[in-house]
């Protein structure tokens, strides 16, 4: 047996009902291994500026290669930028800047290697020469947007200081491609997100969201905040959050998607950590208008709201009320019909943490008609979300009363859920296994254990549970063979065996 | 120990001792390997000599004790030292898989069953170089090289199949894909490509496909915890190449043998698995190659064979697409009626028929038949997978779907009309077909539950069943009687009572059949029928319409059991205590016929105890004789006693463990008939019940409890004038029990027992030293369990000896200990006690303690009046208190250290509850009233205030 992880404790006390409701909360990241693809729904961490200018050079192959032909190679740049002509400075400049703006295999590494960055960045403090800062400016957004060693190449360069203080600059395409940079540094990870915030970043960040920025500006400097919010261990410092969240609050009142979509990122990033942090979010008031957005015809914004709401049920009771209040369980019906499995399944989840609460707020799950398309999905949907959903019945199923356990059974969710014993994952099962017990403890409260026993085995249940006997996960088959021998053996009656006794003829007294 | 020739030698003698069928020889060798297998280099001794000797036994049996000996040494278990040597795990990590590929198969099997213990405990972290060794090897070219590693690699990698999600695991998984992935799909690809160059060698084939079969079960384990982004990026080149070896076929793969599936049947068969996998987990991204994974497999199953080795392949198939018609997005798949047509034709008609093996097992292995047919258990069959895909496809298509098959059905009938002794197996599959196509859901115990509503049931009973039970030759076409009579078994809720009348004279008859199924299944069926349920809960089948029947119903049940291979037949003597419960009364007159008859039966099976179930139901057979007969004669137990009891001593005797618990219980029916009196004969037997060795089997005590209770219950007087010498005896199992956490309660059935019937004088002297045993216990270790029956104890105590004799005894046993148990235990814990007689019992018992105890009133425990009243109240109108302390939830499992006989219950010997204060008060509540009442008039003033 493979020692104890977390999920494996957070069993334990699932099964012991009623013990720890607080530990049937599932945070996000039970497992931080992925095998998977990185999900195309997830907000990207870094991007090039592979804009404008740079489009006509990807158009045809030929016409690139005209380009490349007219410009400078990589040894005259290297030459060029150690010189002292600065007109020179800027043709180079601009030349490895194109290069690093193709849209294929752009030259990251050649050009670091080259060893230019510092001259880059020193261009970037050239504020007698606009253009040259610019095309510095933006050559170094795409040698940081590259793998961490090359974002880390801009960074020990000192590029840091230099793009925050450009941050304040007149022009706006320089700090704006500033912004680009500094978001660009903080996605590489918390310690580069925390430097820039000790480089004092978030003031004149801030300072630039006003109603006259343009929409384009508003996006860039959007996202770069939401990467000073994103990553965790460690999260970022609590007095840069609080500074940055009456600007996220404004920017969620815009109607454009992508401000919203990356604003909603920003909280989802913020709302995914302890109670506290999750405390520091909902105090402010935003819940009604991220469940608002949950509802928005966006795909890009109902993910993130999605999961900022989801994050924020994970977190006590009290937290999870207030998401109750703005109206969480209003759209969760619809979301959990969702035609994107994806939502589907994050929406099962964040339904899952709020029936691990109290059985008042289980109540007000029922109230809002959640029954009906949760056993939907957990017999049609996908199983990604009819995982979740188990997750939900499981949870549901420890923490309601009798009452409510028995309207469950009533809208069908054996079928569905017995069904799934034949899923091919040993944690389903498990879980799934846990409820089927949960249930037979309110059937024996209200003595219809006879009749639970009818339906499971008429719904082809006790069969699977019989065949999980053999199962190869030791777990599996306990559990399954303790509901066989508590509800299903007939006749047999197992005792148990006392200690052994002296030879005597009788016993003293 | 040295790697010297010596040495060597020394091990080759020792291993062959160790193959020598003498003990005497083989023993000592055994126990000098195991003596010296803590030595360094003893398992390098033992892989040079797998490698070199010349003796092939010897390598044989060296690779054996190596395997076992890695299994047994391996693992480094915390706090315990480390057992071998970290220079051996070293060099044996170095050798092992070049050794393994280099030997013959036999070892290396043992070999690679080693590597993988080791890989288990080792891999990845102490073994990093071992997947890079793995892959190289797959460029050696040589195949069997190339088998061994894929080999090797699978039972690495297979606990991915059913281990939990953790890091570590995924960690793990990645390190794997990283490494493993690219190869392995190089290796596809190359092996796939060699098929084709080698399509005529079929020895190299052989050896191909052994690889791609390997291949397939390793994308299966890989694939099966998620789907991991490299085999997102080549689904296209691994669904595209497995989906046409499913189309594949080549006459040199295919095998003479009808009964063991082939190379390539493995590797359809792992490759519906696969693709079932995805279908189910990966669905989103699997869409795109599902329909033609659908139309392939439905193709595969249209030319296979109905050879016994295609079974494995098609019920795997079937089931594919069984779950997939199922699912909302794919229906268009099935919806056309051609495709519907096609299928049902082609797929599941011919699946449903009667084989040849069937035939063998209805004739031979009839048990087996049963078990699969009767019993579920045939999850693997052609047949169930054909019934699950029709039940799939009714989901969305039931009406096309009843149409298509009632045209076959009909000319399956035809068939089956024109020549029946030919054309029998036609009308069987007629029969499976209707019954698979009619039953939407069964359970056990009630057949069908919910039926197709465009299937007329009655009719085809009544038009296609019953004549074939009306025949009058009970042996003819036997299969298609068991079809019949099953039927009826199954759709016995969608029948009209009336048909079932009409059946019963039938199946009765067909208790007669030769063939054991078809008497079984009479008889199985008629148990069935007995058990159903009318209006007011009665039978639905009554006695009365039963009386035509009696005689011959009993006559043929136990001539039934006279068949060759039916005379521990459980299912008959099932129908025979289920008949004896229906009929009643109407058996007396034969009891002492099926006394007989049963006693008999006792007697031979009591030589050789094999079938527990036989046995159970010929005890409870037993005990409703005597209830019945008993029941309307008392007088008669005498006559039951005289035909058992000659058994029972030979039963006890002989020490046929299995019999004595039942044994015990019928006693205690016995006893219990008798009017107050103890007969001699039960008093001779006493003694011998208090022997500790009859204690130590945990299947006895539950029934020697009850049968003592019943001694005390009808003969305390007499224990105590002629047999109290026995009395510590008595109170020694009392002293065993209330030891034991998993036996306590019993040992206070017991003592609670004595408490109420036995005379008070004669347990006088031994009160103190009970109650101070209980403290002791109650100090060491108290559970829930033993607290809920100490306090039933104390109060029936209090009930029967009065409140101040309570309080006198704790008081006794140390100055106001009757305070503390009812501030410490009466009052906190009253709420835990459950069941209504013991909830009973503590109201009135304490009730007695706060009216009828003057020190209740005028001492220092005035102060715990109040709390007390309090707490029976909550015990009338507060829910019951079932929370268990955490460290208690596991405790019978952690207290078992495995169990020996089961205690089976007999439920026709059940005990009656006993409600020892049932004539002294009837409702609680009121008796509470009252007595507060009496005790305010006694005590003006007090009651009120405090």
């Amino acid at each position: 047996m493979p020692t104890t992880n977390e999920q494996d404790e957070r069993m334990k006390k699932f099964k012991n009902k009623g013990k720890d409701t607080a530990a049937m909360r599932r945070q996000r990241m039970e497992v931080n291994v992925e095998l998977r693809k990185a999900k195309k729904d997830e907000q990207i961490l870094k991007r090039r500026n592979i804009s404008f200018s740079s489009m006509g050079e990807c158009l045809s192959p030929e016409q690139e290669k005209k380009n490349a032909t007219a410009q400078l190679s990589l040894e005259e740049i290297v030459q060029a930028v150690n010189g002292n002509n600065p007109e020179l400075h800027l043709k180079a400049t601009q030349t490895a800047r194109r290069m690093l703006s193709r849209q294929r295999n752009p030259p990251l590494n050649q050009i670091i290697e080259a060893g230019i960055i510092p001259k880059l960045v020193e261009f970037l403090s050239h504020n007698d020469n606009v253009t040259l800062q610019f095309e510095a400016a933006w050559a170094l957004t795409n040698i940081a947007s590259g793998t961490s060693d090359q974002t880390r190449a801009v960074v020990e360069a000192g590029a840091v200081p230099a793009f925050v203080a450009l941050l304040s600059s007149p022009h706006m395409h320089i700090s704006e491609q500033s912004v680009w940079a500094l978001g660009n540094i903080a996605g590489d990870g918390p310690m580069y997100r925390d430097s820039l915030i000790h480089n004092n970043v978030i003031p004149p960040l801030l300072a630039l969201v006003s109603p006259s920025t343009p929409v384009g500006f508003l996006r860039n400097i959007t996202w770069t905040l939401s990467n000073l919010c994103r990553n965790k261990n460690p999260y970022p410092p609590l007095e840069a959050v609080r500074q940055i969240l009456p600007v996220l609050i404004r920017l969620l009142k815009h109607e454009d998607k992508d401000i919203l979509s990356d604003t909603c990122w920003a909280v989802s990033y913020l709302t995914d950590g302890s109670n506290d942090r999750i405390h520091v979010v909902v105090e402010t008031g935003i819940l009604p208008r991220l469940v608002e957005l949950m509802a928005s015809p966006e795909l890009s914004v109902v993910t993130p709201a999605l999961r900022a709401i989801g994050n924020v049920v994970t977190g006590t009771d009290e937290q999870t009320q207030m998401a109750i209040d703005a109206g969480v369980l209003t759209v969760l019906p619809q979301l959990l019909q969702h035609p994107k499995p994806t939502i589907q399944k994050e929406a099962a989840w964040t339904l899952s943490n709020i029936a691990a609460g109290p059985c008042h707020q289980i109540q007000q799950l029922i109230t809002c008609g959640l029954l009906l398309p949760l056993v939907e999905l957990l017999d049609k949907g996908e199983f990604k979300a009819q995982k979740e959903a188990v997750w939900a019945v499981a949870n549901f199923t420890t923490g309601g009363t009798v009452q409510q356990v028995v309207e469950l059974v009533q809208y069908g969710v054996l079928k569905p859920l017995l069904n799934l014993l034949s899923a091919r994952d040993g944690k389903t099962i498990l879980v799934i296994l846990d409820t089927i017990s949960n249930l037979f403890l309110a059937a024996e409260k209200l003595e219809e254990t006879e009749k639970l026993c009818f339906l499971v085995e008429e719904l082809g249940g006790l069969e699977k549970i019989e065949a999980l006997q053999t199962h190869d996960n030791t777990m599996v088959y306990r559990a399954a063979l303790g509901l066989i021998e508590r509800y299903f053996a007939s006749e047999e009656n197992p005792n148990l065996q006392p200690e052994s006794d002296q030879e005597k003829q009788t016993f003293s007294f | 120990m040295e790697l010297s020739d010596a040495n060597l030698q020394t091990l080759t003698e020792y291993l062959k001792k160790t193959l020598d069928p003498d003990p005497s020889i083989r023993r000592p060798a055994e126990k000098f390997l195991e003596s010296v297998e803590g030595s360094q280099n003893y398992p390098l001794l033992l892989l040079t000599l797998l490698e070199k000797s010349q003796d092939n036994v010897i390598k044989v049996c060296a690779s054996v004790t190596f395997k076992n000996y890695i299994k047994r040494n391996w693992r480094i278990i915390e706090d315990e030292p480390n057992k071998i040597c970290e220079t051996d795990r070293i060099a044996i990590k170095g050798n092992i898989i070049h050794l393994m590929l280099s030997s013959p198969e036999q070892i290396q099997k043992q070999l690679s069953d080693a590597i993988s213990i080791i890989g288990r405990e080792d891999f990845p972290q102490k073994w990093p170089d071992l997947l890079t060794e793995m892959v190289n090897r797959f460029q050696s070219g040589d195949f069997h090289v190339i088998n061994g590693v894929l080999r090797t690699a699978h039972s690495l990698f297979k606990r991915y199949r059913h281990e939990f999600k953790s890091n570590e695991l995924w960690t793990e998984i990645k390190l794997v894909l990283d490494a493993f992935a690219q190869p392995l799909t190089n290796l596809f690809k190359a092996t796939i490509e060699l098929c084709s160059t080698h399509a005529n060698d079929a020895s190299a084939l052989k050896v191909l496909f052994s690889s791609l079969i390997q291949i397939a079960k390793l994308f299966y384990s890989l694939n099966f915890q998620d789907l991991p982004e490299f085999f997102e990026d080549h689904m296209e080149t691994w669904m595209t190449n497995f989906h046409s070896l499913l189309t594949l076929d080549n006459k040199l793969l295919q095998t003479d043998d009808e009964e063991e599936a082939g190379l390539l049947e493995l590797l359809k068969s792992q490759i519906c698995d696969n693709a079932a996998l995805y279908a189910q987990k990966y669905d989103e991204e699997f869409q795109p190659y599902l329909p033609r994974f659908v139309t392939a497999i439905w193709n595969l199953l249209v030319t296979t064979g109905q050879e016994v080795k295609y079974d494995l392949l098609v019920s795997n198939a079937i089931q594919f697409l069984a779950s997939v018609c199922e699912r909302p997005h794919y229906k268009h798949l099935f919806e056309d009626q051609n495709t519907l047509t096609s299928i049902c034709e082609k797929v599941i008609v011919p699946n449903m028929e009667f084989r040849a093996a069937d035939e063998e097992a209805f004739e031979d292995n009839s048990e087996e038949y049963i078990r699969r047919d009767l019993e579920g258990s045939d999850i693997d069959t052609r047949r169930r997978a054909a019934c699950d895909l029709v039940r799939g496809l009714c989901k969305f298509f039931e009406g096309p779907v009843t149409g298509i098959f009632s045209g076959y059905v009909n000319s399956m009938l035809q068939e089956y009309a024109k020549n029946p002794s030919v054309n029998w197996k036609h009308k069987d599959a007629a029969i499976y077909l209707v019954t698979s196509l009619a039953s939407k859901a069964q359970t056990q115990k009630h057949g069908i539950t919910q039926a197709n509503e465009f299937v007329n049931l009655t009719e085809f009973f009544v038009n296609h069943i019953q004549p074939d039970l009306k025949s009058a030759n009970v042996n003819e076409f036997p299969v298609l009687k068991a079809d019949g009579i099953k039927y009826i078994m199954i759709f016995r809720n969608q029948v009209p009572k009336e048909q079932l009348l009409v059946s019963i004279p039938l199946l009765i008859n067909h208790l007669q059949a030769e063939s054991i199924v078809v008497h079984t299944y009479a008889a199985h069926a008629l148990e069935r029928l007995f058990t159903m349920r009318g209006t007011n809960n009665a039978t639905l089948i009554t006695a009365a319409e039963m009386a035509p029947f009696v005689e011959v119903l009993l006559t043929n049940l136990f001539k039934a059991l006279t068949f060759p291979g039916s005379s521990e037949n459980e299912y008959i003597m099932k129908a025979v205590m289920r008949s004896f419960s229906l009929l009643q009364e109407a058996i007396i007159p034969y009891i002492p016929s099926l006394i007989a008859q049963l006693t008999q039966k006792l007697l031979a099976v009591s030589k050789n105890p094999s079938k527990p179930h036989f046995n159970h139901y010929m005890f409870e057979s037993i005990c409703l004789s005597i209830r019945i007969t008993c029941k309307a004669n008392p007088a008669a137990v005498g006559s039951f006693e005289e035909a058992l009891f000659m058994v029972f001593t030979e039963i006890l005797q002989n020490d046929v463990q299995e019999f004595i618990p039942y044994v015990f219980q019928v006693m205690s029916l016995l006893l219990e008939m008798h009017k107050n009196d103890i007969p001699s004969s039960y008093m001779a037997l006493f003694p011998h019940l208090l022997q500790p060795v009859l204690w130590e089997r945990t299947g006895n005590i539950p029934p020697l409890v009850r049968l003592l209770q019943a001694y005390l219950e009808k003969g305390a007087s007499t224990i105590a004038s002629a047999a109290a010498d026995k009395i510590p005896g008595l109170l020694g199992v009392f002293q065993k029990l209330i030891a034991s956490k998993a036996n306590d309660h019993q040992g206070f059935y017991l003592l609670n027992s004595i408490i109420e019937h036995m005379p008070p004088e004669s347990v006088d002297q031994y009160r103190k030293q009970i109650f101070i045993l209980l403290f002791q216990r109650l100090q060491n270790s108290k559970t829930t369990k033993f607290i809920k029956s100490f306090l039933v104890f104390i109060n029936l105590y209090c009930v029967k000896y009065g409140a101040l004799a309570l309080q006198e005894i704790f008081d006794s046993i140390q100055p106001k200990m009757f305070g503390m148990v009812l501030e410490k235990i009466i009052i906190p814990e009253i709420q835990k006690v459950s069941g209504q007689v013991e909830k009973k019992i503590c109201a009135v018992g304490i009730t007695k303690i706060l009216t009828e105890c003057p020190p209740m009133m005028d001492t220092e425990y005035t102060k715990l009046w109040t709390p007390l009243l309090q707490a029976l109240i909550g015990l009338f109108e507060l829910p019951e208190d079932d929370t268990i302390p955490d460290e208690e939830h596991f405790i019978d499992i952690e207290d078992t250290p495995g169990y020996q006989t089961a205690f089976s219950q007999l439920a026709f010997a059940g005990k009656k509850e006993h409600d020892p204060v049932g004539q002294m008060v009837n409702n609680p509540k009121i008796h509470l009233a009252q007595s507060l009442h009496k005790l305010s008039t006694a005590c003006p003033g007090r009651v009120g205030n405090s």
